[in-house]
């Protein structure tokens, strides 16, 4: 648990290099710090489509985030952006997440939704479920665009799951670690739809439920969920 | 953003009092939406924090009053507006999350302005508890369809023409006159405002020109004179009843004040009705013998079914069923006359209980006693045991059980002269017993139907006038009156009764109804209103301002609605194939039926405490 200080050391870094750029902005804001209570922290819980997990091949479909403000998730800054991809979708990935090319074609192009999403996650804490996804993706794709690496302190869902699936000793399944099984255990509702803001918010109830787990009338520093 | 926030919209869609609004606002509500999550044991709303409208999506609420007696429960699917909407919040009434909750959360600002764009969903937070549940009467019976048959229709409404009314001094030949030039059939015979008696062209026919009577007599020698009468209000399915079970064919209609309002005719009513619900009371008349008795009231559950399903609320119902029971019961009462030959003084044929209120269902036990002139000896009473017997023998085998209380005519204590019923009725009055109270309950609910229907007429108001301003007894029958009360944690399993065979069910007569026949009662008794109908007995209580008008308007909303359901529930077990009872299961109810259901039982709780009050009747347990 190394807190959020060196991030900002490797932030203030890329903001000498880089130059004037959407990604410049983002590194202006400071990375919150790992004291802090996270209750009256802002997150952006964040879920992106993409045609497979390696970035160096495949590519982003759509991109669906929410802001959580401390305890509360705000449906109203709710956004969600199908992308344009420059190559045909694997087969697999649109059955998973029924995207056609179709749709897909009348999406964007991500130089275009990129800027919005920086700009909502500036200053902010990132909430993903297997992180690992949208940390590598938004890496890739902010160093093609602006030249620099992306960072953010970032809040796992399924990482926390994973450790209070420990604490109880449990023998854990990989399919335990599912977003819609995490959810299932804590009785949040079922939710259909599978597009990247119905998982992102699925993500960011999922984190509302981790964050009352600890005890409510005591701050809890967001170190506790990085 | 189009489609995404679509899980959202849907579900708000789908439940009240969101499914009310336009679509085009449904899809633009998520994005005015907080979500959020409150843990097992967290205050409900959260303390220090904006008001807002919270809708539950998984999890438990529950809210207890100062002295921690549950007062509401918050399930699944619904939603806490009182903060926003002004509804009512008692002092000490505090909510908690009972089980890890996430709910959807709207400022009272975003639900301002929805209120303001839709008058529906407003609706639904409509402060008066009254026109919202008027509103869910209205929509339970559109929902069954609606129908013309003779239920929904008022006798007064058949009523064709002003009445032609003739004096009594008037001959024969003038009244003929009056009835050609007005191509009637019948004419009313008034003494003043007063009507004295009937004229009809089978008067004519047989008193007059078949029996030789001079025309230039007075034609109040062939009138058949003080005729019965039937309220304005009545259903017209009762006036066939009347005018079968007489053999007559007009029926003099009055208004409440026994004003003259006029006259219908059988064919009037013909003409009106489908047939199905009216021959039952015809075959009744015309049953021979008891086989024929007990065949025709077993098509009393396949009646309600079918009545119910016509859109027919339940006062009309119970009334309909309580009058095929009259009737039956009279059919009874005239087999046991022939059987035993005419009685050796004179008596009346009381019914008690719902049957006696008309508020009676299929499933109803027999409650009767019988009320013998003074005259009665000793030796009479072989005579009215026997005929005790048949009837109540006869009504068991047409599926009426045998009162479990043993309150029948049959029971020697039920069979008495006047005499001992008024020593019953000053003891009852003056001695508040439990046994008392309880005997009370069921005797100030009676009314004679066969006999000699005036040796009651006196006694009544004899009694009433009695406990009028009796504070005594008056307060233990308050108190008597609370002795139910409605489930106002009714959501979940936590009220529900457990008894094996209603597991999971809600006692919908013992809970709902009686609750309001008992407070009506006592408005009857402290008023001196001799009306025993719940319904008329709350309007007659708002009149004399025994009872304010929101609460009489209130409560008959409440009934209504509360005893709608039951009925239909009744139908709905006939159409299964199982036997009818009052077990509703909450989780056969809409959930925009379990939120009136609520409003009823908020409603009867709410008058229930002013009983109380008003009585105190917290010293007396």
């Amino acid at each position: 648990m190394l807190g959020t200080w060196p991030l900002n050391l490797k932030r203030k870094r890329e903001l000498a290099r880089l130059g004037d750029n959407p990604l410049r902005e983002y590194y202006q804001r400071p990375f919150p710090s790992s004291r802090s209570d996270s209750r009256a922290l802002e997150f952006v819980a964040l879920d992106l489509e993409t045609t497979g997990l390696d970035p160096q091949q495949d590519v982003i479909l759509s991109i669906g985030f929410v802001n959580v403000l401390g305890m509360q998730i705000d449906l109203a800054s709710a956004q969600h952006h199908l992308l344009c991809p420059n190559r045909e979708i694997p087969e697999q990935s649109a059955v998973i997440h029924c995207i056609t090319d179709d749709q897909a074609a009348g999406g964007k192009r991500i130089e275009d939704v990129l800027p919005q999403l920086l700009q909502q996650l500036a200053g902010r804490v990132m909430i993903a479920h297997f992180a690992t996804v949208e940390l590598t993706f938004l890496d890739r794709a902010c160093r093609q665009l602006y030249g620099a690496g992306f960072s953010i302190p970032v809040v796992d869902t399924q990482r926390i799951a994973k450790r209070s699936l420990e604490r109880q000793g449990q023998v854990i399944r990989g399919s335990d670690l599912r977003l819609a099984e995490c959810r299932r255990r804590h009785g949040l509702p079922h939710y259909r739809m599978h597009n990247a803001l119905s998982d992102a918010l699925a993500c960011g109830e999922l984190f509302l439920v981790q964050q009352a787990q600890f005890d409510c009338r005591k701050a809890v520093a967001l170190k506790h969920f990085l | 953003m189009d489609v995404e926030l679509i899980e959202i919209r849907d579900y708000l869609a789908e439940h009240p009092p969101f499914d009310q609004l336009p679509d085009d606002l449904v899809a633009e509500l998520p994005r005015q939406i907080t979500v959020r999550y409150l843990r097992r044991g967290a205050e409900f709303p959260p303390v220090g924090e904006e008001q807002a409208v919270w809708l539950l999506r998984t999890g438990a609420v529950e809210f207890r009053d100062g002295d921690g007696e549950l007062m509401e429960r918050l399930s699944e699917g619904e939603h806490h507006a009182s903060p926003c909407s002004g509804g009512p919040t008692l002092p000490g009434q505090q909510g908690k999350v009972i089980e890890d909750s996430l709910f959807y959360v709207l400022s009272c600002s975003a639900f301002e302005a929805l209120r303001e764009q839709s008058p529906a969903f407003s609706n639904h937070f409509e402060k008066n508890l009254r026109a919202r549940l008027q509103h869910a009467i209205t929509q339970l019976q559109q929902h069954r369809g609606s129908s013309s048959n003779l239920m929904h229709v008022e006798a007064g409404s058949l009523i064709k023409r002003v009445p032609i009314t003739i004096s009594a001094d008037k001959s024969i030949r003038q009244a003929a006159d009056l009835m050609s030039r007005e191509r009637a059939s019948s004419l009313l015979v008034v003494e003043g405002e007063q009507l004295i008696g009937i004229l009809t062209d089978r008067d004519l026919r047989q008193r007059c020109i078949a029996a030789g009577v001079d025309v230039a007599r007075p034609l109040s020698e062939i009138m058949t004179a003080n005729p019965q009468t039937l309220d304005s209000h009545a259903p017209a399915f009762e006036a066939l009843i009347q005018m079968t079970r007489l053999h007559i064919h007009h029926m003099p209609i009055v208004d409440q004040k026994n004003q003259l309002k006029g006259i219908i005719t059988a064919s009037d009513i013909l003409h009106q009705h489908n047939l199905n619900t009216v021959s039952l009371a015809s075959t009744i008349r015309h049953c021979q013998g008891l086989d024929c008795l007990v065949e025709a009231s077993q098509q009393l559950p396949e009646l309600q079914a079918q009545l119910i399903s016509n859109g027919m609320n339940a006062q009309q119902l119970t009334r309909a069923l309580s009058a095929v029971t009259d009737g039956i019961t009279q059919r009874l009462l005239e087999l046991a006359e022939e059987t035993l030959g005419p009685p050796p003084v004179p008596y009346a044929w009381m019914v008690a209980g719902s049957q006696a209120r008309r508020e009676q269902t299929t499933v109803s036990d027999q409650d009767n006693a019988l009320l013998l002139s003074d005259d009665a000896q000793p030796e009479h009473d072989k005579y009215f045991a026997e005929l005790a017997r048949f009837v109540s023998d006869g009504l068991a085998a047409c599926g009426f059980v045998y009162c479990p209380g043993d309150v029948m005519a049959t029971n020697p204590t039920w069979r008495q002269p006047r005499r001992v019923w008024r020593k019953y009725f000053d003891k009852w009055i003056n001695s508040p017993e439990p046994m008392a109270l309880m005997h009370s309950c069921i005797f100030f609910d009676m009314r004679p139907l066969y006999g000699d229907l005036e040796l009651f007429k006196g006694m009544q108001q004899e009694t009433l006038a009695q406990c009028k301003d009796n504070t005594i007894f008056l307060s233990h029958m308050a108190a008597n009156a609370l002795q139910y009360r409605p489930p106002l944690g009714f959501f979940r399993q936590l009220v529900l009764i457990h008894d094996g065979e209603h597991d999971d069910s809600l006692d919908i007569k013992h809970r709902g109804v009686i609750p309001v026949v008992d407070l009506a009662r006592v408005y009857a008794l402290s008023g001196g209103i001799a009306a025993i109908n719940t319904h008329d007995r709350l309007k007659a209580a708002e009149e004399l301002g025994v009872l304010s008008h929101d609460g009489a308007q209130d409560l008959q909303h409440a009934l209504a609605f509360i005893a709608t359901l039951r009925a239909r529930h009744q139908a709905q077990q006939h159409m299964d194939g199982m036997a009818m009872d009052n077990y509703l299961r909450p989780d056969k109810l809409t959930r925009p039926e379990r939120a009136q259901l609520k409003d009823a039982f908020s409603i009867i709780n709410t008058l229930q405490q002013a009983m109380a009050a008003r009585y105190q009747t917290g010293r007396m347990r």
